[in-house]
């Protein structure tokens, strides 16, 4: 909040658009005291480490920060040295390159933070080193996919009224959003997993049908039974299809995807059967079409997530596979020619032609070793031997690959679920915190009323309470929206319009204490047009607290003030019982700058001031409540 | 959940990489005599600027983040959005720290003149220099929407409407249905409240 704290002097700056319309005038300002060539080195001073250089080595890159004239704001007199409060030790890399020309980056920063101070000091990253380069962009795109995760979840989390397509494809794809759409899922498995038991059990010797003596497959036996229960669950595979059919957002993309080929491809077989007639000619093709009923299981993937890595990883693997594949076949054919004509004058061999030893080489390589060709000669048996060593080789040489890539995918979706775990307790603790803050800025509030209505009134506090001068510039600049908005003085005397205690859900939607009033909308988040790259001045989201500005003497804002040693009073509402009256006792000292009210004892209006200065004109008349309103 | 995997995210993130932007003020002793801010003032406000937005420019989002900082309860959005066009003088969409010195200049520093002309960009939307019923109720709709809907006593539906026809009554002289830049400041001007109020602002920066 301290860095927000210097653009308080422009919210209020900008107030000055309220002043022609407003309705009441403003309040007094709250009453501060009166605070505050040939080469060369140039002292830099980092957040006190001292960093010296040559003004040349800055100037080797003129369009950085340090290297133009952008730097002279920075440039404290006093100290006859550069200033920043910024983070000494990763500045340590930025002055390494100037004096280098390259940039490295630490392995030990946080990604994030590095990038800021580069920002900062105006240095693109692309011109980090080939030495560090690599690791920095890792660690970038991890940073980016987190980021993306936590936007899509958060996008997740929100409200929305949604149609009932989009309803219905949320269910579809993540059935933890609602009962119905679990129910849903454990539906659709549950028949799969009758599906594919069916197929099964129906090629089982079942037992001879009464009155027959051969053994017929269960599948024959109780042939309606079975046909039934596969109609029943092509029916619900069907209507899965159909549903989500329907509610895909972008339905030419969903019939090409691979779930829904796979579903395709399950239901059809059936169809198809039902078209064709028992004939003679077409039942090779349609025991084929049996086959197809076995995709069925892939159906499965959509219920595991183990099963959609396995997959992913196989195509994301595709090069290492086909390598895998391509080696092998290498071998293969190089083993299978030798062995042939190894053994080829041997009588009665099984090998009997190069394709027949394959199968041979294929059974060795893989450690297999059927035994159901055996080479007989010795040139043979060598052969054979440095064909399963070299076999072995073979296949473990890609298979790590493959592994560590599974790894490294799986290990990303865990961390992506124990991310989101955890949210829900961060986002709980955030909670509290927000609404203590919140809280706690109404109570200053309402306590620093009190406390200048005790001054007006005389009665003495004990002490002051240090209040920030930022805390005490936001009250007046809120004190004046209010009186901007308020309604006629001299209408009628009710409370002017303050601001409402109100509790802080962690979306920002705020909710009343006790109105029951429906919330509003949060004040509109910025959506961020860059999710990756911190948009400027996004990071100040987050916890509304309010800090001490610096008070760091280079640091703290100048007010030209003339400074008129009256208390200043103002309050923002005026009590419903005692009506207005004119002070016309005391003076007033006047200045250009400020207007105050004498001291205690008058009445307590907020526009007393004004009313003062317009007493001296026309005495005497004690009811002139003379705030001219628009 | 379908499971979209890394490739996706490599080309955003290359595209994002190209949107990196700097600004880089000129020189202070230039801005020194262009505002009416000392130099040791224009030190400590860049400072304040960069420190907040590293990049030299703030974007109407920023903007009106950092505004929505100071008015919790309500809306400020849509005031900010008016504050952000008259500020960003050539309309590029970004404040540079020039345009804000300037115009902080002008509202902390400048003559009662200088400040009612500010106040009149701010409520003629459209720039064509009259400032008609409809941009004026969006103004003090954007300013009701700032206190928020729990205000006590709550803002009444009309309340922004009464209010712009209080105020046009009293600026509009010759019944034509829009505010000129003279009507505003003679009116302004006539109006002692007004012009004490103005000078509120004046003395804190």
């Amino acid at each position: 909040m301290a860095a927000v704290a210097a653009w308080l002097p422009f919210a209020r700056a900008a107030a000055i658009g309220w002043v022609p319309i407003a309705a009441n005038p403003m309040p007094a300002p709250p009453l501060q005291e009166r605070q505050k060539g040939e080469d060369e080195k140039l002292g830099i001073n980092v957040s006190g480490r001292r960093f010296e250089t040559w003004r040349n080595t800055l100037e080797k890159y003129p369009d950085t920060l340090l290297g133009s004239p952008e730097r002279d704001f920075f440039y404290d007199d006093e100290t006859k040295e550069y200033f920043f409060d910024r983070d000494p030790d990763i500045f340590r890399h930025i002055l390494n390159f100037y004096r280098t020309g390259k940039l490295h980056y630490p392995k030990s920063e946080c990604i994030s933070a590095y990038d800021e101070e580069l920002a900062f000091f105006g240095i693109m990253p692309d011109i980090i080193g080939d030495c560090c380069y690599e690791d920095y962009k890792d660690r970038k795109r991890e940073n980016a996919e987190r980021l993306m995760d936590d936007q899509v979840s958060e996008a997740g989390d929100t409200v929305q009224p949604m149609t009932l397509r989009e309803k219905m494809w949320r269910a579809f794809e993540d059935p933890h959003t609602s009962t119905l759409a679990l129910v849903f899922y454990y539906v659709t498995g549950f028949f799969i997993a009758v599906s594919v038991m069916a197929n099964v059990v129906e090629t089982v010797p079942c037992g001879p049908k009464p009155g027959k003596t051969e053994n017929l497959p269960c599948g024959e036996r109780y042939a309606l039974a079975f046909f039934c229960l596969d109609t029943a669950c092509v029916m619900i595979f069907t209507a899965e299809y159909l549903l989500r059919l329907f509610a895909a957002p972008n339905r030419c993309l969903f019939m090409r995807s691979v779930m829904s080929i796979i579903d395709v491809v399950a239901i059809l077989p059936y169809y198809i059967g039902l078209g064709i007639t028992d004939n003679d000619d077409v039942s090779g093709a349609f025991v084929t079409l049996r086959v197809f009923r076995v995709f069925r299981i892939f159906k499965f993937s959509r219920h595991s997530q183990g099963l959609r890595i396995l997959g992913y990883t196989l195509k994301s693997c595709a090069s290492e596979l086909g390598f895998l594949l391509f080696s092998l076949t290498m071998a293969i054919i190089i083993f299978a020619t030798v062995m042939f004509y190894a053994e080829k004058n041997v009588a009665s061999t099984k090998f009997t032609s190069i394709p027949a030893a394959f199968w041979y080489t294929i059974v060795t390589m893989t450690t297999l070793g059927y035994g159901d060709m055996v080479p007989d000669t010795w040139a043979g048996k060598i052969v054979g031997g440095i064909c399963s060593l070299s076999g072995v080789l073979v296949i473990a040489l890609p298979v790590p690959v493959i592994v560590s890539n599974f790894s490294r995918i799986y290990h990303q979706n865990q961390r992506a679920d124990k991310r989101k775990a955890q949210k829900q307790a961060r986002l709980a603790r955030i909670r509290i915190a927000k609404n203590a803050s919140g809280a706690h800025f109404i109570n200053k509030k309402k306590k620093e009323q009190d406390r200048e209505d005790k001054i007006k009134q005389g009665i003495d506090i004990e002490e002051e309470p240090k209040d920030s001068r930022f805390e005490s510039q936001h009250h007046h600049l809120l004190r004046c929206l209010e009186n901007t908005t308020g309604p006629d003085l001299h209408a009628r005397y009710i409370k002017d319009r303050e601001f409402v205690e109100m509790e802080y859900t962690y979306n920002g939607l705020a909710a009343p204490k006790a109105q029951s009033s429906p919330p509003t909308p949060s004040p509109s988040q910025s959506s961020q047009g860059n999710p990756v790259e911190s948009s400027c001045c996004s990071r100040r989201r987050g916890k509304y607290q309010f800090a001490r500005s610096v008070s760091d003497t280079g640091q703290e804002l100048n007010d030209i003030q003339i400074a008129v040693p009256n208390k200043t009073s103002s309050k923002t509402h005026l009590n419903a019982s005692e009506p207005p009256k004119i002070n016309s006792t005391n003076t007033t000292v006047t200045t250009s700058a400020i207007i105050t009210t004498p001291t205690p004892g008058t009445t307590s209006d907020t526009e007393e001031s004004m009313m003062t200065v317009s007493t001296t004109t026309s005495p005497g008349n004690s009811n002139i409540v003379r705030i001219s309103t628009l | 959940m379908d499971f979209d995997g890394p490739d996706l995210y490599e080309n955003e993130i290359d595209d994002l990489e190209m949107q990196v932007m700097r600004y880089k003020p000129e020189g202070i002793d230039e801005l020194v005599r262009n505002t009416k801010f000392t130099k040791k003032e224009l030190q400590i406000m860049y400072r304040g600027f960069k420190q907040e937005c590293p990049t030299g420019l703030v974007n109407e989002d920023a903007f009106k983040e950092i505004y929505a900082q100071f008015f919790p309860q309500g809306d400020s959005s849509a005031y900010a959005h008016y504050v952000f066009n008259v500020f960003d003088a050539d309309h590029n969409g970004t404040i540079s720290f020039e345009e804000f010195v300037i115009g902080l200049s002008v509202l902390s520093r400048g003559s009662l003149n200088e400040k009612l002309m500010w106040a009149f960009k701010l409520y003629d939307i459209n720039g064509d220099g009259y400032i008609t019923k409809e941009e004026m109720l969006d103004i003090v709709k954007a300013i009701y929407d700032m206190m928020g809907k729990y205000a006590d006593p709550p803002i009444s539906e009309n309340a922004p409407g009464d209010h712009v026809e209080r105020v046009f009554q009293k600026m509009d002289k010759n019944r034509d249905g829009v505010v000129t830049i003279d009507e505003f400041m003679e009116t302004c001007k006539n109006d002692e409240n007004i012009t004490k109020s103005m000078s509120v602002f004046d003395t804190i920066l």
